[in-house]
């Protein structure tokens, strides 16, 4: 592969560079793919895009090196905070105040997902410092994939909803935890007040930067319609500045999109309406993270004992995630099929946890390259094992019609679902 | 199979059941909630009863037996305030209204019911275009014979029915220029429009043993007349007006729907022949597409007026009788409206022309329905 790039680097000399090239023909690719994918298996296009970027990264694409840095990171941070200003947007905080039962859930799904991770890895022989930190970072779920299974499958209802809005509020326990975890680990162990301060820093500065962004939304709001294209870009181009800045000052960007999509929904409680308007590109600049995503987790190495890490580590995950939601579905509106359901609608891992996993290397290539051995394989048969397995969950819950059914042409006879 | 008794019922009880739309509380879309909802519902003591409807983003609540609109009011005012503790736990919205204005018909899904199965069966598109959200009230008679009558005397009313509770505009995203465009669904199916003329239970027998013997009916169920006959209840069932925004209007219908049959039962005021029906489907239609702005003809003398004036007047013929039954209010609620010229349709036209986001419309109704419940003002203007 590589001597084939480089006689092509001989042989061309593209006005916007070669990268630039390779990375459009694998987009392209993963464009075909996911379509394919969709239209032949029903199942969602997400799968299609990762299986592209596991083959680019198994065939040794150079677009993308691990540990990320530079436009490639900049690329992810921003398509992992254009989703979760979108998922921040669908926690509106009254609900919590009518179902708390909502939080417990969300809790207990987190907290016991730590523990359980902890424990396994623990026993199976990982440093507790490698181990804390895997922990930490399954915890995340991941919307983004969820979000696109929700789309694709046309899935609505109790269950996708439910499992949005525990996905991403995961997300934000995760992101604060590590963000200011790996801000400690060239220091190494710490006392209570040291673990606690670095968690005060990262959300304060990523609450500061997610107000602004709410604020400044809040305000284009007043003036421009929320269904013109130009409010969808001025959007865009507010998050994209966002991500940049609130890196820069020691908080977290994708934290401060989620932040300040919650805060907005706060400030705003009208409907979200410019998600439709981002349409295209919100979509490619998506389906560029999904690719990222796995080009770079599958340069992972993969040998037997790491095989057996990964495995145990998302088999009790996911037991995890079920048992937490399970345990607080009692009086959360939710009946216990649809509790197990969520739960397994939640096992997907990826953009995010890539992101945690690259905050790790950058602060200790040493306990960051550890963590990123089980990490990296983990978070590729998550995002397209967990994407299946949400799609499994969300059909089951009566949510979507049978997903992996081709699309058919002519009549069809089988169930209709909302969008 | 054959129709079955007309049960005893006492004059001008009042039963009222109102089809609700449950949105989600993001993009203000019809969300799928039914069966979440009716979970929750049945875990709440309250009168009535709360069943699921066509598609599962609809919900139907329903009064028990009231005798005044004040119980109905107090019925209601129950049901409401459980429907949105129960929406807000599941952190969606439940709202009033014949339409959802920006719901895509073929997106819906079919609440999971054997009768809904097979309907859906039999309709195709039509099912899911069932979509729409209407006010039953029904109307309890002292013996059949005198229910047919006071079935076709109020069918010269259907048009005031229609134009008091139009909360319908817009369909599909687009303003249809009618005030209530749900009555046009319901007008594809087959059973629909009006009863047959029949003013006695024999003769009412005998037309449905003969549709019955046609195998295109099995019961009563099988009509979607705009009035029908509902001898379990004892009844007669009006189905013509969209649900309001509101419960205070939906009180103020059923009070306006019982003041009426008392002047009816009592005073004997005309008696309805065939060709009232020869202006029926006119009347409707001026009513469906103007509203209050509607011209109304005169069944009886052919004469033309606007039905503005034509409400009003019977407003006054009715006082008497709205008085006597404690349906003052209901009366004076319907009247000022009239008055103003104002109806649900207009108030969404006027909240779409401020918002240009028919959504945020949405959010806005829902806000309305929630009346006293914890009242959360809408964000900004």
């Amino acid at each position: 592969m590589n001597e084939i790039m480089a006689i092509w680097a001989e042989w061309i000399k593209p006005s916007a560079g070669l990268p630039t090239v390779q990375w459009s023909i694998l987009l392209a690719l993963a464009a075909a793919a996911g379509h394919l994918v969709n239209r032949y298996t029903g199942l969602p296009k997400v799968i299609g895009y990762s299986a592209v970027g596991t083959f680019a990264g198994l065939a040794g694409f150079t677009g993308a090196a691990w540990p990320l840095q530079g436009t490639g990171l900049f690329l992810l941070e921003l398509g992992v905070a254009v989703v979760l200003f979108e998922a921040g947007g669908r926690i509106p905080l009254r609900w919590f105040r009518h179902n708390p039962m909502v939080l417990v859930q969300s809790l207990a799904e987190s907290t016991l997902t730590y523990f359980g991770v902890y424990w396994l890895l623990g026993l199976m022989g990982v440093p507790a410092v490698v181990a804390e930190s895997l922990a930490l970072v399954a915890m995340a779920a991941s919307p983004a994939v969820l979000s696109r299974v929700a789309i694709d499958t046309r899935a609505a209802g109790p269950v996708t909803e439910r499992a949005l809005v525990l996905s991403t509020l995961s997300t934000l326990y995760a992101l604060t935890l590590c963000s200011a975890r790996a801000g400690m680990l060239p220091r190494g162990e710490a006392g209570l007040s040291d673990t606690l301060l670095p968690v005060l820093v990262v959300l304060g500065l990523s609450v500061v930067v997610a107000a602004v962004l709410a604020l400044v939304l809040r305000t284009a709001l007043r003036v421009m319609s929320p269904t013109s294209e130009n409010t969808a870009i001025l959007l865009l181009s507010l998050i994209a500045a966002g991500a940049a800045l609130a890196s820069n000052f020691g908080g977290s960007a994708p934290l401060a999109a989620l932040l300040g999509g919650m805060l907005l929904k706060q400030l705003n409680p009208r409907p979200w309406s410019w998600p439709r308007q981002m349409g295209t590109a919100s979509s490619m600049l998506t389906m560029l993270m999904f690719v990222l995503v796995s080009v770079v987790a599958a340069q992972a190495d993969w040998s037997r004992p790491v095989a057996s890490l990964v495995l145990g580590l998302v088999v009790v995950r996911m037991i995890a995630k079920v048992a937490g939601v399970s345990l607080g579905n009692a009086g959360s509106g939710t009946s216990w099929r649809q509790g197990l359901w969520v739960g397994c609608a939640m096992s997907p891992m990826s953009s995010v946890a890539l992101l945690l996993v690259s905050q790790y290397v950058a602060a200790s290539s040493s306990i960051g390259g550890q963590v990123a051995v089980i990490a990296l394989p983990a978070i590729l048969l998550m995002e397209m094992l967990g994407a299946v397995l949400a799609t499994v969950a969300l059909y089951r819950a009566g949510e979507c019609s049978r997903p992996w059914s081709p699309v058919v042409r002519g009549a069809s006879t089988g169930p209709v679902h909302e969008s | 199979m054959s129709l079955e008794p007309f049960q005893k019922s006492s004059a001008l009880s009042l039963g009222v059941e109102l089809e609700m739309q449950l949105v989600n509380t993001h993009d203000y879309d019809l969300a799928p909630y039914a069966e979440d909802m009716l979970r929750l519902m049945s875990k709440i003591a309250l009168p009535g009863a709360v069943v699921p409807e066509m598609t599962s983003s609809m919900i139907e609540v329903s009064t028990g037996i009231c005798h005044s609109s004040a119980e109905v009011l107090g019925q209601l005012t129950q049901i409401r305030d459980a429907l949105v503790k129960s929406a807000d736990k599941l952190n969606i919205a439940v709202v009033g209204g014949g339409t959802h204005p920006f719901q895509q018909w073929h997106e819906r899904r079919i609440y999971d019911k054997p009768r809904f199965r097979e309907l859906s069966e039999l309709y195709g598109y039509l099912s899911k275009q069932f979509t729409i959200f209407g006010q039953h009230v029904h109307i309890g008679c002292p013996d059949a014979d005198t229910a047919l009558l006071t079935l076709h005397r109020m069918s010269r009313y259907i048009p005031h029915f229609i134009a008091l509770s139009a909360s319908s505009p817009y369909v599909q995203g687009q303003d249809t220029a009618f005030d209530s465009a749900r009555l046009n669904s319901v007008f594809a199916f087959p059973l629909s429009g009006r009863a047959p003329f029949a003013l006695t239970w024999d003769e009412f027998t005998v037309y449905f043993n003969k549709m019955a013997h046609t195998g295109v009916v099995k019961s009563m169920k099988d009509f979607y007349w705009d009035i029908r006959p509902k001898p379990e209840f004892g009844t007669i069932e009006i189905r013509v007006f969209d649900t309001p925004l509101t419960i205070e209007r939906a009180t103020a219908l059923a009070g306006y729907v019982q003041s009426l049959g008392s002047w009816f039962m009592n005073d004997q005021p005309f008696m309805p022949t065939e060709d009232d029906y020869l202006v029926y489907t006119y009347n409707r239609f001026q009513a469906c597409r103007f509203g209050l702005d509607a011209v109304y003809v005169d069944p009886a003398t052919g004469g033309h007026m606007p039905l503005r004036e034509h409400i009003l007047m019977t407003m006054a013929q009715i006082e008497r009788h709205a008085h006597r039954l404690d349906a003052s209010a209901s009366i004076h609620l319907l009247r000022t409206s009239v008055e103003r010229n104002d109806n649900d349709a207009r108030w969404l036209r006027e909240r779409q022309g401020e918002e240009r986001l028919l959504a945020e419309v949405i959010r806005q109704a829902a806000d309305r329905f929630r009346g006293g419940v914890d009242h959360e003002p809408g964000g900004f203007s």
